[in-house]
């Protein structure tokens, strides 16, 4: 089949799950409420075949040549495409090659359907499709069907009434209601629905509009249990955090569209003539124009916008000139302005426009993808069901940010580049180290997501965009494993806490060994330079790349990078053995759940066994042949990023990712990453081992013995405390006074406004005299007292202790000045 | 006999004090018995008075007899008879104390004996032959310097003309006199100290019967 | 007999009076009773006691304190009487109060 079927391929299997929607939310009252998750399953099912239809004409016609990601060029091999798809009158696309003829295109970008144009401003759904688009379409369908047939059996007791017990009704009986299975697959049907589309979207405005479905497809789903307080507030935080990153979108899309004056990603040749004017160029080729050999180009409309004082400089200098005279000098400056003279010493105009713009795309995605400092919604997102987490946390909700900041990779400056890094890096250690104290089965996950999600961050930041997208899909695969281990395990004992389970292999091993998969696929174990599990591969590209990163620019900050990568891998390793050691191995905590804990129905446990094939053999190259998911990725790199980029503001270079491949940096890149990634995993493994299988250290000891720290990570570094204190009461407090004030002002009467300003009087009294006044005085004295309790340890009134220190004291003195007198 | 005329009898004086006073200075550490500890503390001592003899301090030397192991000894030993609850009480310290204390005593140990053969002019012995025993310290200079004659000084050359002169030549009489109303202050204030407090409402159950 | 007929330095009587010092402080350092911890510190006064005699002798160097070493060393002894006065009557004090000798019992004061 041809390539002109894909975006037809794609659009219905976009489509098919929100067929399955509407089915249920109109038809679903009169269905059995277990005909609404065979439907949703299929819808998804159907999407999955189409998928793979779609990859099978990918491949016909994009074969991933030998050794296609370690090829030795340093540039792109395939340019990117002059294709151009535009909507005929019977609406089917049809492809129109221009350029070098036999030259296959790296990607396929077109409208399906024109919205509206108004001005500049040209709205429509269009789609662009590359490797990148179709492995995320196999992935996402692949992984929600097998959550999809997870949750058949996982939510069954949604099939009946449902008595909540974690809800109490005002007379003190728990709470009972009717139960929502189909409800549930309404919600994952809209939720697959948004997450395909967004993968499909062919221009930013079409992003944001199925990033915000996403968004409240999220909302709906972790609010399930909606009687719930807690599942209505996490609900909400996620929701509300998401809108703080989504600003910084919008700022970015605004700033892109002011410079660019188009949605699009790729050119669209919209009047068929074969040939790309200039209004059809997209954003790729506008910022990295073939023309500059691809090099990162700041736009036209942002040098123009930025140069409007050199502009009025010239007007009053020559005022005399017309219009055009203007125009002309404008037009002969405007290279010169863009690289700052021909020297590229002076200023840069709309350098730090585009900038700006590429962070404000970016902090969309830390809102979505849960990067610090918007990563408090992610673990609080538990409190929906176990698939919910599955699908929201490997493939669909936080992927998508990831996979956005791969999709823009070729907008982003240098220094953009380097705040995803410092983001990535500073999650990655974070999150890690709160998840090394979480008790909750599915939060050491949830805080494991967040760390693995700054891995990627941290890859795409130090210039590794295979490595980042790889680590994506891997990641996808074993953590939807993992998170459906843990709800088959939660299924099994009723419970959420790590310290009343232990020695539950013996009762379900098909989870405990799915789930050892997962654990020994997400700390990257394998055997060094030969073969590993799918995690040990992406973590390996991305550690090389860091080490790459760090030669390249030698000083000892850029090895900060690497050392955050190495150091976050060991901590990885000891966070996911002790979940599986306090679950699986040991003897039973708790007699009574151990005793009624039974491996899941067969329902729930096949996905488990598809999800840890995916997670052993993701990375791996099909036997036979070249064909791996890395190599079809490697053909979807965005165009020009393949070069080396150096920083304008930041003395750094991005080295490309070919250099840490190349034959000749095997010994210098590759080997090192390899082993330190080896001996990191290796090490953190070593110490799960020893504190929780063979006891030689008592966990309980090394918490109390590091009791600070332990308070640190145990409490999340006290972040919610400080959201809370810092905007969440704050809004609060502001929320009141406004609705103090309303009430005011609709009585209009002036009582009430006497007793608006009794209330705004309490409200300054509680802020300035309890809080600002009392606040700080109560904390230092709270802190003197401290300090002195914890110096009157030091006096321990032993006679024959203070000799001692008398004695070393004296022996260190003369040692060091014979040192150094 | 000219055996006996090869021998260096002051290296083997010394030598026989410095082992005496060494060794029972460790039997001091070494004992729990407290009287043993004050008899071991009393030879200690008084192997290093015969250390001062060897050295020239003849008027050290018999102070030491006379207040350390006269004096002060006698004094310990009351207190030793004063507090004594049971005929031989033990009270060891812990194990991991003991292996502090070595440590650190050993390091201490090195450092100063390092720093004791570490100046060349305190290893290098005296010019042989020049010594006469008139160059003792007598009795009389102490003495003297105690109420301010240094006779010791009184032809020194070195000493500079005029009152910093007086000076150098100055004994030790306002020590002297400090030490000795710091004495007398000292002892009242011990029998302050020790006397038995007749009534003590609050800690009665505390004291000896 | 090489070792008794070399001549005897200051160094000698250094080493002793290191031992005698290190001796005494490691008796404070493991006496639980307090009259130990009491010898302990005469071991330390001697010690330094046999440094400054040593220094002071006109037997072993040239150039010495001269008969200083002996007054320092004598009022050392002095003020050594002195404190065991006074020690010895805060050690009855502390038996008279606590029916016990042991340093590690006086822990009125530890908060």
């Amino acid at each position: 089949m041809d390539t002109t079927f894909l975006p037809g391929i794609l659009g219905i299997a976009v489509l098919v799950p929100l067929g399955s929607f509407a089915a249920i939310f109109t038809l679903g009252r009169w269905w059995k409420p277990v005909t609404g998750g065979y439907v949703a399953t299929g819808a998804i099912a159907l999407s999955g075949v189409l998928s793979l239809c779609a990859l099978a004409i990918w491949l016909g016609h994009h074969p991933v040549g030998a050794g296609a990601h370690h090829a030795q060029g340093t540039v792109d091999r395939v340019p990117l495409s002059l294709v151009a798809w535009r909507a005929d009158t019977d609406g089917a696309p049809h492809a129109e090659e221009s350029g070098a003829q036999g030259v296959v295109p790296s990607a396929y970008a077109g409208d399906y359907y024109q919205l509206g144009e108004f001005g500049q401003l040209r709205l429509s759904i269009g789609y662009y499709i590359d490797a990148l688009t179709v492995v995320m379409f196999c992935v996402v369908t692949f992984i929600a069907f097998c959550i999809h047939v997870y949750a058949l059996g996982y939510m069954h007791e949604e099939l009946h009434t449902v008595t909540d017990h974690e809800v109490t009704l005002a007379d003190g009986t728990p709470l009972t209601r009717p139960g929502r299975f189909g409800c549930f697959f309404q919600y994952m049907s809209l939720f697959c629905f948004s997450m395909l589309g967004l993968v499909l979207s062919g221009n930013i405005a079409m992003v944001f509009v199925f990033w915000e479905l996403v968004g409240i497809c999220s909302y709906f789903l972790i609010g399930f249990y909606i009687e719930r307080r807690s599942a209505c507030l996490a609900a909400n935080k996620a929701f509300i955090v998401n809108r703080v990153g989504d600003f910084g979108m919008l700022i970015g899309m605004m700033a892109l569209w002011s410079g660019l004056g188009t949605f699009a990603f790729g050119d669209v040749d919209r009047d068929g003539n074969g040939t790309i004017e200039p209004a059809e160029r997209g954003i790729f080729s506008l910022v990295r124009p073939a023309e500059r050999d691809h090099a990162l180009t700041t736009p036209d409309g942002l040098v123009w916008a930025a140069a409007q004082e050199e502009l009025v400089r010239w007007r009053q200098a020559h005022p005399e000139a017309t219009g055009a005279d203007a125009q002309r000098y404008a037009r002969a400056q405007l290279p010169g302005w863009r690289d700052g003279g021909t020297d590229g010493t002076g200023q840069r105009y709309g350098y730090g426009w585009l900038t700006l713009a590429g962070i404000g795309i970016f902090c969309g995605c830390v809102g979505k993808s849960a990067q610090f400092p918007l990563h408090v919604w992610l673990p609080d997102a538990m409190e929906g069901p176990t698939p919910v987490s599955a699908l929201v946390h490997s493939a669909t909700m936080v992927a998508a940010g990831v996979y956005l900041v791969g999709r823009f990779y070729a907008v982003f400056t240098a220094e953009a580049l380097l705040v995803i890094a410092v983001t990535g890096a500073v999650t990655l250690f974070l999150a890690a180290t709160i998840a090394i104290t979480a008790t909750d089965i599915k939060r050491v996950l949830a805080y494991s997501t967040v760390s693995q999600l700054g891995y990627m961050m941290l890859a795409l930041g130090v210039g590794g965009w295979l490595a980042g997208m790889l680590h994506l899909v891997t990641h996808a695969c074993f953590k939807s494993l993992l998170f459906l281990c843990s709800g088959s395990v939660i299924h099994a004992v009723h419970s959420n806490d790590l310290r009343v389970m232990g020695g539950l292999w013996r009762k379900m091993p098909i989870t405990a060994i799915t789930m050892l998969i997962g654990c020994v696929a997400i700390a990257g174990l394998g055997i060094p330079l030969v073969i590993g599990l799918s995690g040990y591969y992406s973590k390996d590209l991305i550690l090389e790349q860091a080490l790459s990163f760090a030669q390249e620019n030698g000083g000892r900050w850029a090895g900060l990078f690497f050392l955050v990568a190495a150091g976050g891998a060991a901590i990885t390793a000891f966070y996911m053995f002790r979940l599986w050691f306090l679950a699986f191995a040991g003897q039973p905590r708790d007699a009574h759940r151990h005793g009624h804990a039974h491996e899941s129905p067969r329902v729930m446990y096949v996905p488990l066994v598809l999800l840890a094939l995916c997670a052993v053999g993701a990375a791996w190259e099909l036997p036979g042949s070249d064909l791996s998911v890395a190599g079809l990725l490697e053909q979807a790199r965005p165009t020009g990023t393949a070069a080396t980029l150096t920083g304008v503001w930041v003395p750094l270079a991005w080295p490309s990712e070919h250099v840490a491949h190349a034959a000749s940096s095997h010994g210098t890149i590759v080997v090192p990453a390899v082993l330190v990634a080896f001996a990191t995993a290796v090490a953190g493994l070593a110490l799960a081992v020893a504190m929780y299988v063979t006891g030689w250290l008592q966990p309980a000891e090394v918490s109390r013995q590091f009791a600070p720290v332990y308070r640190l990570f145990w409490n999340k570094w006290w972040f919610d405390e400080l959201y809370a204190w810092g905007f969440v009461r704050p809004v609060g407090v502001l929320a009141r006074l406004c609705a103090a004030c309303d009430t005011g002002w609709i009585d209009r009467c002036l009582d009430a406004l006497a007793r608006g300003t009794c209330r705004v009087a309490v409200f300054w009294e509680q802020l300035a005299d309890r809080r600002l006044i009392d606040g700080p005085v109560d904390r230092a004295a709270g802190w003197t007292y401290a300090l002195g309790l914890s110096l009157r340890r030091l006096q321990t009134g032993n006679v024959r202790q203070y000799i001692l220190f008398l004695v070393v004291g004296v022996v260190v003195v003369f040692l060091i000045s014979s040192l150094f007198l | 006999m000219t055996l006996l005329g090869t021998i260096d009898w002051y290296a083997w004086f010394f030598g026989l004090f410095a082992l005496l006073a060494s060794v029972f200075a460790a039997a001091v550490l070494l004992t729990n018995n407290i009287v043993r500890m004050a008899f071991y503390l009393t030879l200690s001592l008084g192997a290093t008075a015969g250390l001062f003899f060897l050295a020239g301090a003849e008027f050290v030397g018999a102070m030491q007899l006379m207040i350390y192991v006269g004096g002060t000894l006698v004094l310990l030993v009351f207190g030793v008879m004063l507090t004594a609850q049971a005929t031989f009480i033990v009270m060891r310290p812990r194990s991991g104390e003991w292996v502090a204390a070595l440590l650190a005593g050993s390091l201490l140990l090195g450092l100063l004996i390092a720093t004791a053969w570490g100046v060349r002019p305190w290893r290098e012995p005296r010019p042989t032959g020049a010594l006469a025993l008139a160059e003792g310290q007598s009795a009389t200079a102490v003495g003297a310097a105690l109420t301010g004659v240094r006779v010791d000084r009184l032809g020194d050359p070195a000493a500079p003309e005029g009152p910093s002169r007086t000076y150098s030549r100055s004994g030790y009489l306002f020590p002297f006199l400090i030490v000795s109303v710091h004495l007398l202050v000292v002892l009242v204030g011990a029998a302050y100290l020790a006397r038995p407090r007749v009534e003590q409402p609050v800690r009665a159950e505390g004291r000896s019967p | 007999m090489t070792t008794l007929v070399a001549s005897i330095t200051v160094s000698h009587y250094l080493a002793v009076g290191a031992v005698l010092f290190v001796t005494g402080v490691m008796c404070m350092a493991t006496k639980r009773n307090a009259l130990g911890v009491l010898m302990g510190i005469e071991l330390v006064l001697n010690g330094a006691n046999v440094n400054f005699v040593a220094l002071g002798s006109p037997f072993l160097r040239s150039t010495t304190l001269g008969i200083d070493g002996s007054l320092i060393a004598l009022f050392v002894i002095v003020l050594a009487a002195a404190e065991a006065a006074v020690a010895l009557a805060i050690a009855l004090n502390f038996y008279n109060n606590h029916i016990t000798i042991d340093v590690d019992r006086a822990e009125d004061l530890k908060g």
